[in-house]
């Protein structure tokens, strides 16, 4: 469904991204690892278009998507959680929400996805007229989720939902995280520097470091590999 | 003769003055205060629409034939509305042409986000726009003429001009309007995101450059529409723009840069201050008293009197 050939990225000169290629299939769970400044999310800002590309191919069911305009790219399906979460704080919970619903899937959807998204996280419910920058930080990805759901996205791309939450907090979204992969083939696009929970629930997955892949393969090739229990499981 | 003491009476005139015209320039504030709050843009050809605004309330008036149509009483209300969509279209096509190069997703990146870029382009703008107006409709005062002007409503003790009356219930009901579109609308919803956090917006598939159209398009017009209503009592000539930039940004920095409501009541503030100087300093002093308070806010309370700083409109 998305795929990327190539990919190279710098900032003034400085590369960021070299040569990096990856794929998500349909109603697949795609984990990509790697430590810090390894290029992972400007790897999803080049997909969302707020980083340019300096060379290589990004296509979604085969149609060029570095030609349409990053506000358009949403519409596509995309839907972009990003680090930090990003809410807009000013606005309340129920209105974040709306504006995921910006896209035309996310509109006819509302009132289905609306219900689902409260059940997936009841916090919210609780909290609609609440200006989003008040929430905590968990609630506060949860709303960051919320809101990319609410766009009834064909993928959905989280850029390290478990950045500052409790261990405990980071378990519960990992696992709705899961629930959505599960119970509704949702295809999930997941960056994460927690590896291990990372590759335990994923599909296939990428090990990216200094701006290349240097390892890729499936859940099983992955967490048995030498390399990656040394450097990153701790084993 | 009156029951009340002079002084009293004088200062329930000077208060219910102010209030009126404080009505008029929160109108403007909030124009203003709707630009900067969705693009951080500092426009400082606000004044010069807000002048581009009252020559085409006065041109619908009297050439357009508003004035025949709906005669001395509500031709001139008819205008100043009218003023709003023309300036509209103005403000869309300048952003498009010229002022989207320098905003927006195109000044992510450039040398201090492009800020130094936009102060020259608003300021090249307010001078074609002062120089054209002086070339396109001269340098005569002009006014629109409006038997409003000469009568009052009189509540014991206190005159209410009728013309500064209208115009103040005019300018509340198009600042209510404007509060209810950002906050029930989608379209004011998007803006209001694309305002908090552009990137956030992008990913949510709002384009955020045409938000900041939309918003420049709407802040610009609203002002105008303010203008069209202060022209009712207030002559002007292709220089006032300059007369009333002070009291804009006095206002919007008063009510807290980014906020919307703040720029309403700190446009309010700023008419009563005016008005309220005229008691003890000359008249002439009357715009002088605003930039002093505008420079005690900036000294002591840069974050406005009003708003809560960006975080809610
Ligand atoms: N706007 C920018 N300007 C210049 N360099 C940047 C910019 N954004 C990222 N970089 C650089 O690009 C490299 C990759 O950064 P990126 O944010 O993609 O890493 P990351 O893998 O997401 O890291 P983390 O796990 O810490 O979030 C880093 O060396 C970073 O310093
Ligand atoms: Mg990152």
């Amino acid at each position: 469904m998305l795929k990327i050939e190539k990919l190279q990225v710098s900032y003034g000169g400085l590369r960021a991204l070299s040569e990096v290629s990856l794929e998500v299939g349909q109603g697949e769970f795609v984990a990509v690892v790697g430590p810090n400044g390894a290029g992972k999310t400007t790897l999803f800002k080049s997909i969302s278009g707020t980083v340019p590309v300096e060379s290589g191919r990004i296509t979604l069911d085969g149609a060029d998507l570095l030609a349409v305009p990053p506000a358009r790219r949403a519409h596509l399906g995309l839907a972009h959680v990003p680090e930090g979460r990003q809410v807009f704080s000013s606005m309340t919970v129920l209105e974040n929400l709306e504006m995921g619903a910006h896209t035309a899937a996310g509109k006819a959807n509302w009132e289905e996805n609306i219900a689902q998204i409260y059940q997936l996280f009841p916090r919210l419910k609780d909290r609609t007229r609440q200006l989003a920058g008040t929430l905590s930080g968990g609630e506060q990805q949860m709303l960051a989720i919320g809101r990319g759901l609410a766009s009834a996205p064909r993928i959905l791309m989280l850029d390290e939902p478990s950045l500052g939450l409790a261990p405990a907090v980071a378990d519960d979204i990992f696992e709705v995280v899961q629930h959505i992969h599960q119970e509704r083939g949702l295809a999930i696009l997941l960056v994460e520097q927690r590896v291990a929970e990372a590759l335990e629930s994923c599909d296939r997955g990428y090990v990216l470091e200094s701006g290349r892949t240097v390892l890729t393969g499936t859940h099983e090739t992955l967490v048995s590999d030498r390399r990656v229990q040394q450097s990153y499981l701790g084993m | 003769m009156s029951p009340y003491p002079l002084w009293l009476e004088n200062l329930l005139q000077t208060l219910a003055t102010g209030i009126m015209v404080g009505g008029t320039y929160a109108l403007m504030c909030v124009g203003l205060g709707l630009i900067f709050g969705v693009m951080r843009v500092i426009n400082f050809a606000q004044g010069d629409f807000l002048m581009l605004g009252m020559y085409a309330a006065f041109y619908a008036f009297t050439y357009l034939g508003v004035g025949a149509v709906f005669g001395v009483y509500f031709g001139p209300i008819v205008a100043a509305f009218l003023a709003g969509p023309i300036v509209f279209v103005i403000a869309w096509f300048l952003h498009w042409l010229l002022l989207a190069r320098v905003s927006g997703t195109a000044a992510q990146g450039a040398e201090a986000e492009g800020h130094y870029a936009q102060l020259i382009l608003t300021l090249g703008i307010a001078l074609v726009l002062q120089n054209g107006g002086l070339l396109i409709f001269g340098s005569w005062p002009q006014s629109i003429r409006t038997p409003l002007s000469n009568e009052a409503w009189f509540i014991e003790p206190v005159f209410f001009n009728k013309s500064r009356m209208v115009a103040f219930c005019v300018a509340l009901g198009v600042a209510l309007v404007l509060y209810l579109f950002m906050n029930r609308s989608g379209y004011g919803k998007a803006l209001r995101a694309a305002a908090d956090n552009p990137d956030a917006a992008i990913y949510m598939g709002i384009d955020v450059n045409r938000a900041h159209r939309l918003a420049f398009a709407i802040g610009i017009a609203v002002t105008a529409i303010a203008g069209g209503l202060v022209a009712m009592y207030y002559p002007f000539q292709p220089y006032v723009g300059l007369e009333f930039v002070i009291i804009m940004y006095t206002g919007v920095v008063l009510g807290g840069l980014g906020s919307i409501m703040g720029a309403f009541w700190g446009g309010m503030t700023v008419g009563l201050v005016q008005q309220l100087s005229t008691l003890v300093l000359p008249i002439q002093l009357q715009n002088t008293a605003i930039f002093v308070v505008f420079l005690l806010i900036v000294l002591f309370r840069p974050q406005g009197l009003f708003g809560r700083s960006v975080e809610r409109m």
